[in-house]
Formats: structure tokens, sequence, C-alpha cells
């Protein structure tokens, strides 16, 4: 009667498919829209690296960097050509060589600091899933207490603050104001070797980058979604019957509030993934974080296109990779997705 | 006859805020008006009235179980457990009723089991978090007893590893029944337990509550608007109208020589085998709660009427040997004055 | 233009009404005007903008200049209303474009289902997943001449779209269930008429807070990517404020507070506002719903 994992395995196969073909077209969307920048600009950008101060290319680089940039911007031949030469690059992470580090490629520069943006963001976004979880409940349930309404009022004010706005108060109260956090870096000793000062370094350089992400989430949506939640599902029927078979307040709000709230408090996450990551970016270039954001903020500054694309698809990717994991933690959260 | 519980002149209602002409006003919806009731070990006593007449009311009042509207304005409600210990429920805090009585010596059956069960907990859970909390029992242990239970309960084992939204609705309403005898409480309400049902299950569900009670000896309320549902199951049966108790008495006199002028109708409204007469249904509606008539609350629709109805409330008497009935027809009118 | 009118006025006594009942939007709208009318101020300005060294540099704020000068010699608080107008102008822009596109492709989605609906979904849904401040770096690092106030505008309801479309897609759709649509159909009524006298009030509801939200978005957004430098960097707006005062003036290390402050503190406002108001015609809607 109950058997469970052909059910599963089929939500598996779709939710793969579903997240091929997204990354499918949404690398066809980025084309497309790649495709329709005018030509001259793309030209200019050429240019502008040429002639940015410091910068030497020798004519064969310079072929070399207006193939890369054609290629990627499918100008020249046929679309169907130039469609499948951008696709062939997108999937093999070619991007050309960056020019804020030529000749390295720009996808293996983006690579390299991709563990610092990856920690920051695992990190950040764990912990603010978690805590918004539980304030969230606790002040659903208590919803008339003072405490309550002051934790609402805190998290309407500060849930439409971008991240970055966060980061640059945070910065003026605690780094500046307060001289308590470093301004800035990813850490302030030198790695000789892989010890637990060197982590706690680590850790102290990214407290106030993960605050400026985590306060607007784990006491803004997170925490305001979780808290809406929690209030709908304390009027549910279980919840009553729950009450009345006389178990305790503590194990009801654990065993029947909070459980049910995680899956769409997953989706709440998944929903939000995009834009927590275009924050940590941000966050990163204030902070000076040695992550993909200021990898980005440099090839904005001389112009470097080629890294940009590769930050673009990379977190396309990543983003869509997120989602898609979430998407396969349902079954294990809601039994109704697992069995029939 | 050992009581084991004894509600005195309870008077609970609801209280609401609506808007009136542009203004919030608060107004007082009067559901229960005055119960007394005294319920015996070893029986299935009924509880029978249409929609709104304040049976569900009550029994929330009985539990002890206050929404945030609902307020009592007077009367006590004592339980009586198995050894004899006495449980003032009006006067007990929400928490120790959690801890001391609730499920333990009083246990709720509700009306539709839809969505009464933690969709996020399997079956055997519903029943060992039960074991776990009010009987301290370790998980290995509760588990064993939970499926010793359901075995003894004619429900399949594997149910107990199910989630709610596996089972058809008859079987939820058959662990419902499970959960709510599994502690053996002295005093069970069940609200409207067959109503969701189709007959098929109404009456697995009922042969299921009237084996269980014979075997654990313990006192059953059955409240419906159903008077089949209270001619197979319950013993004795009140009928209530308008928030009071209009009469008391063994179902089968009930069926047979009803008192009351509104037991009358509702018998007669039943249609009968073989009896191919229309029915003649009761003209009127039931009286508004915000504002209830004067005197009997039944008079407006009564065929019996007599001027004191209209300015007196008749009190439940004792008519004859354990049949009581509120009506001025059986009470000495000097009485009223 | 009758249309517009109607639609003008019942969204008027809206905000009346709303202005009155609800604190949270009377809050979040007084706020709003105070910004509007700082916003308008700026036709005004004594000062020019846009040029450097127009008054002494680095003044704290003080009677004659109320939000202090910055090293680039300006007027922070003729500077401020321009970046406000010019801001909440490139929002205005984003708003009007993205929440009707998605109005109109979410409607479509829900209305008609079965294919379309797939179809609009997964062009959604798709866009959802392009990470927007990634693809604007890019955009606007290649269209960096091209950037005037209003295209900036139109460039992020590329990336603000979606959400609008989805959220007006959920309403139709529950509201499609409801009886009072079947009720409206099996009397008659023409499918269009359906549409437009059953679901247009609740469906307008959920557009005017979609509309607040984009705004919302859209400010965050500009204001990202003018930190990054990618915005208009010769005009004002409160982003490009932030972006002359980390990055030229290093305002922070040298001290001189104000000239960063003015812009975050303005920019936080204006984000609590518009949530507020947001939030105040959510409650509304919802309670119609019910």
């Amino acid at each position: 009667m109950i058997r469970g994992s052909k059910h599963v395995l089929k939500y598996i196969a779709e939710r793969t498919i579903v997240y091929i073909a997204t990354i499918f077209s949404g690398v066809t969307l980025t084309y497309l829209i790649v495709k329709a920048m005018p030509v001259d600009a793309v030209e200019n950008i050429l240019f502008g690296m040429i002639g940015s101060v410091g910068a030497v290319y020798d004519p064969e680089s310079v072929i070399l960097l207006r193939k890369n940039l054609y290629e990627i911007f499918g100008i020249g031949g046929s679309p169907i050509e130039s469609y499948l030469i951008f696709l062939r690059r997108v999937f093999t992470f070619d991007f050309g060589p960056s020019t804020i580090a030529y000749p390295t490629p720009a996808s293996e520069i983006v690579f390299n600091r991709l563990p610092w943006t990856i920690g920051l963001l695992l990190a950040s976004t764990l912990i603010t899933w978690t805590v918004g979880n539980l304030l969230g409940v606790i002040a659903g349930y208590f919803k008339d207490r003072r405490f309550a309404r002051v934790l609402e009022g805190i998290a309407i004010t500060l849930y439409p603050i971008p991240y970055y706005i966060m980061a640059l108060i945070l910065i003026f109260l605690f780094a500046y104001l307060l001289r308590i956090f470093p301004l800035g870096g990813g850490l302030s000793i030198i790695p000789e070797k892989f010890d637990l000062q060197l982590v706690l370094n680590i850790l102290w350089h990214s407290l106030l980058p993960a605050a400026s992400l985590i306060l607007p989430g784990a006491l803004g949506w997170s925490f305001l979604s979780s808290r809406t939640l929690a209030m709908q599902t304390l009027t549910e029927d279980y919840t009553r019957y729950a009450e009345v078979r006389g178990l305790p307040g503590s194990y009801i709000l654990r065993r029947y509030v909070l459980r049910n709230i995680l899956l769409p408090q997953t989706t709440v996450l998944a929903l939000s993934l995009g834009g927590i990551f275009g924050g940590a970016l941000l966050t990163e270039i204030i902070f000076a974080y040695p992550g993909v954001g200021s990898i980005a903020y440099r090839a904005i500054f001389s112009g470097d296109i080629y890294t940009l694309m590769a930050v673009l698809f990379l977190s396309m990717i990543g983003v869509a990779t997120g989602t898609y994991l979430l998407d396969l933690l349902y079954p294990l959260i809601d039994p109704r997705v697992r069995y029939r | 006859m050992e009581p084991s519980l004894i509600t005195e002149n309870l008077k609970a209602g609801y209280k609401l805020s609506t808007m009136e002409f542009q203004k919030e006003v608060e107004i007082y919806v009067d559901a229960v008006s005055g119960v007394s009731l005294t319920l015996g070990r070893n029986e299935i006593f009924g509880i029978a009235g249409e929609s709104g007449c304040g049976k569900s009311t009550l029994i929330k009042v009985i539990y002890g179980y206050y929404e945030p509207s609902l307020i009592l304005r007077d009367g006590s409600v004592r339980l009586y457990g198995r050894k004899g210990e006495e449980f003032d429920i009006v006067k007990l805090d929400r928490i120790r009723l959690q801890r001391d009585v609730w499920w333990k010596h009083i246990s709720y059956i509700p009306q539709s089991s839809m969505n009464i069960l933690n969709p996020t907990m399997r079956i055997r859970d519903h029943f060992a978090e039960i074991l776990k909390i009010h009987r301290g029992m370790e998980k290995d242990e509760a588990y064993r007893e939970a499926g010793k239970y359901l075995e003894s309960m004619g429900l399949p084992i594997d149910a107990l590893s199910a989630f709610p939204h596996q089972l058809s609705g008859g079987m939820r309403q058959r662990v419902v029944i499970a959960l709510a005898l599994l502690l053996e409480p002295s005093l069970v309400l069940a609200d409207e337990p067959s109503s969701a049902l189709d007959v098929i299950n109404q009456k697995v569900v009922l042969t299921l509550l009237r084996e269980k009670q014979e075997e654990l000896k313990n006192t059953v309320v059955i409240v419906s608007h159903d008077m089949g549902v209270h001619g197979v199951l319950s013993d004795r049966m009140a009928i209530m109208y308008a928030g009071k108790i209009v009469e008391i008495c063994d179902t089968t006199e009930i069926f047979w020589k009803p008192l009351h002028p509104y037991t009358k109708a509702l018998i007669e409204s039943l249609p009968r085998l073989g009896d191919k007469s229309k029915r003649i249904g009761l003209g009127g509606a039931p009286p508004d709660l915000r504002n209830p008539p004067p005197g009997c609350r039944f008079h407006p629709r009564c065929p019996y009427v007599m001027p004191v109805c209209s300015k007196a409330d008749p009190p439940l008497r004792e008519v004859k040997n354990n049949r009581y009935a509120a009506c001025w027809l059986y009470s000495e009118t000097v009485e009223a004055i | 233009m009758a249309v517009a009118a109607r639609f003008m006025g019942r969204i008027g006594r809206l905000f009346v009404m709303l202005y009155r009942r609800n604190l949270k939007f009377r809050l979040g709208f007084t706020i709003i005007l105070i910004l509007l009318i700082l916003g308008f101020l700026s036709f005004f300005s004594p000062t020019n903008t846009r040029t450097w060294y127009v008054v002494p540099r680095d003044r704290p704020p003080s009677l004659e200049y109320p939000f202090g000068t910055s090293s680039m010699g300006r007027d922070l608080f003729w500077e401020l209303c321009a970046s406000i107008r010019n801001s909440l102008t490139i929002a205005f822009v984003t708003a009007m474009i993205a929440s009707h596109v998605g109005l109109f492709l979410g409607f479509m989605a829900g209305i008609r289902g079965g294919i379309i609906d797939r179809i609009l979904m997964f062009l959604t849904d798709t866009f959802i997943i392009i990470p927007g401040l990634p693809l604007l770096m890019v955009v606007t690092t290649v269209l960096k001449r091209y950037l005037t106030i209003p295209f900036l505008g139109m460039l992020i309801s590329i990336v603000s779209w979606p959400w609008p479309s989805r959220q007006v897609r959920s309403m139709v759709l529950s509201l499609r269930e409801r009886t009072f649509i079947h009720t409206a159909r099996l009397s008659g009524m023409s499918t269009s008429k359906v549409i437009l006298r059953e679901l247009m009030p609740y469906v307008l509801g959920w557009h005017l807070v979609n509309f607040t939200n984009t705004i919302l978005f859209s400010i965050g957004t500009e204001s990202g990517l003018a930190i990054l430098g990618l915005s208009i960097l010769d005009d004002n707006t409160l982003g490009v404020m932030i972006y002359w005062a980390l990055n030229w003036g290093y305002a922070l290390f040298r001290g001189i507070w104000w000239w960063l402050a003015t812009p975050v503190v303005t920019l936080v406002l204006t984000f609590v506002s518009f949530y507020l108001v947001s939030i105040g015609i959510n409650e509304y809607v919802h309670r119609l719903v019910r």
C-alpha cells in the first residue's frame, strides 16, 4: 500500500528535466538579449579595453580579443552558427581571456573566487532561513505580545532595505563609528598554514558581510513569511486538535507549526535565491570581500566584458542549481509529495 | 447512579463585534442558557437538536476548550474520573487541563476528520506522541503499544506507517476514534461522529463506538442532529433548542412518546417505514440568539402555546420517572407566577 | 479618456480611504509626499547640481547648507532633491512598463490556461532564474554611453516583469474558481465582460501592490548599479551620490560622513515608505478577497 520510491524517482526525473530546460532557455534568452546590443557599442568595448591605461596588447591579441568578443555577442556568421558557437562557449565555460589578468581565462578567475562567495552565501542563507523560521513561529504564536509587535515593526523596516544598503549602514556603524570590525577584506594575516587562527580571522572578516545578508532576511523576508505562515497554521484544524489532545504548547509549535511551514518556506527560499545572490555580489564589493563580487567590480572598472559574461552565466547556473537542489528536498520535507 | 459528569446551570455565549449603522458594537450571542445535566457511568448519552441550537458550544464548555470569543457566564462543570477523581473544569486553568485532564479523563471526537491530523506525521506517531507525553513512555515502547492497540481496534497494521492523506475518510475517522479512546477516559464527547461519512462508513463508525463503549463501560456523549444515529446508539437523550435543554429521557421513550412539543415535531418529521403520509415540518425558524424571545424560547412556533409561555421560561422539571421536560404543559402554572 | 479619468478617480478615492483607516499606509504615504515635494523642489534649485565645485567643499551641515556640501563642491540639499527626482523617475518608468507587462501576461496566462499558460509560465520562470544584477551589469557596461534616465528605467524593467506576472496569474487562478465567476458566465455574460466587471476590482488592487513593489525593486536595482559605477554618473540619482561619496571622495575615510549619510538615509526612508504603502494596499485587498 505504501511504496513511495517509484513516485519519488518520477519526481526527481521531472525536476531534472525542468532544471536542464530552464538553464537552456535562460542561456538562450540571454543570447537574444546580448545579440540585441548594437554592434558599435560592442566595438567600443574593445577600444575601451585596448586604450585603457597600462594595457599593452600586441596585434595578435587584439584579433583574439575581437574574435572572442564577437562570438560571445553573437556577432557575425549565420544566426544558427553564432547561436551554436555561443552555446558551445557557455557550456564549456570558455568566455575568452580576461583583461584584468590577461591572458588568464575569464572563467578561471571567477572560479578562483567562487569558494569565498559560496561560503558566504551558504552560511548566511542557512542562518537566515533557520533564524527567520524560528523567530517567525514564535512571533506568530505570541502575536499580541509587545515583543512580537516590536519584531514585526523591525522586520517591516529591514525587509525593503537592499543588502548593500544594509552593508553601508553596518560599515558606518560598526567599522567607522565604533571601530569594532575591520573595514573590509577577507583576511588580515598572511595565510601560511591552515590553522585555527586563519579560520577565525576569516570568520571575523566575514561577520559584517554575513550580517548584511542575514539581517534583512532573518528579520526581513524570512521572518515575515514565517510569521504569516505560522499564524495561518495555528488556525488549522490539526493544530487546534493537537491542543485539544492536551499536548503542550512548545511541542505543538515545534511538531505542528514549524514542521508544517517548512515546505512553503522552502519555496520562498527558492524564489529569493536570485535576489540574495545579486545582493551578495554588491555586499562583497562594499566590504572588498575577495569573492566573485569584487572580481566583477574590477571587471566593470576596466571594461572586461569577458569576465562579466563569465560572472553572468556562472550566477545563472548557480541560482538554477540552487533552486534545483531545493526542489529535490521537497519529498524529504513533505510526505504528500513523497507518497501519492 | 454514580455520576461521571455534572453540569449545573451552564451559561455561555459568544462576544462578537459587528458593524451596526457604521459603528462597531459588541453583542452577546446566548448559545448555552442554563444547562444542567447529570451523566452516569456506562451509558451513551445523546444530545439532539438542529444546527445553531448550541450543542457544539455546550460540548466545548464541558470540555473546557474556550476560543477567544467564547465566554462562560455562569455555572459549573464537574468531571469524575475512573477512580473517582473530581475535576472542576470551570475553575482549572488551561495548563492544568492540558496536563492532567484532557485526553486522560475526557476526550473529544470532532465532526470532520478531513484536516484533523498532522499532514507531516505518520499515524503511529500520532498515537506515540500521546503515549509519550501523557504516559511518559519511550518511543519504541510507544510504537509497540500503538501497534497492539490498533490491532485490537480492528485497524490494519499498514495504517501505522501511513500519512493521513493516504487514508480514506472512513479510515481516518476510525483512527480519530481510536486516538480518543487510547487513554481510556471516563467521558468521551463525540460531535457528529458520522455526519461527514457515507452510509457504509457510518455504520462501521457507529458500530465501533457502540462496541467500544460496551467494552470500556465509560460515558459517551453523542451530539447529532440525526435522530437515526441516536436511535442506534444513545441509551438516554437530551433535546436541545435555542440554547436550552427541553427534554431528557430514555431514547425509546422519546421516540414512542415525546413530551415536549418540539420533540414531538422532531419525531413527527422523521420518515417511517410503511407510512406514506406527507411529513409535516415545523413552521418558522429558530430564534435569533442575540435577542431571544421572552418566556419559553419555543413559544413562537409552538402549536400548544398558552398565554403563560410568552411571559415566563419553563424550568426543566421531572415529569415522570427520570423523564424531564421544560414545558408549561407539564408544570404547575402556579409556579410561573 | 473617460475610462482613464474614472480610473484615476477610483484610485484617488482608494488612497483617501486608506489614508484615513490604515496607519501604515498613512505613514508611508506621508513620507512619499515629502519625497515628492523635495523632488519637485529640484526644479527650482539655485545651484547647479551637475557641475563641480559650485559651492565650498566639505562643509558640514549648517544653516546655510542644511545637509552640508560634498568634496565635489555641491550643495547636498539640492543635489538630494535632484537625485530624488531622477531616482523616482527611473523607478516610475520601470514600474509602468514592468507591472503592466506583468499584468497583461499574468492575466492571459491565468484566464486562458492550457498551453498558453504553460508557455508563459515557462518564460516567466526562466526570466526569474536569470540573476537580474549580473545581467544588468553586462547590459549597462555595453550600453554605457546610451544611458539616459528613461532608458535606464526601461532596461531595469527587463528583469522586473516576471514577479508581477506570477502574482497576477496566481490571483486570477484563485479567483477564477470562485462561484461568482461561474454564475456570471452561466447567466450569459460574454467572457470579456466577465473579466472586466467581476475580476478587475480584485486584480486592480493587486496591480497597485505590484506597481509599488516594482518601484521599490527598481530604486534598489538602480542604486546597486550606480554603486558599481554603471548608472548615469554625471547626473544625480541617489545611487550615484553614494558612488561618488564612496569612490571619489572616500567619504568615510575622510570623515565627511554627511555626504554618505544623506543619500543612504534618504534611500532607507524611500524604501520603508513605499513598502508601508504596499502593505497598506495589500491589507485592504486581502480584506476585499475574503
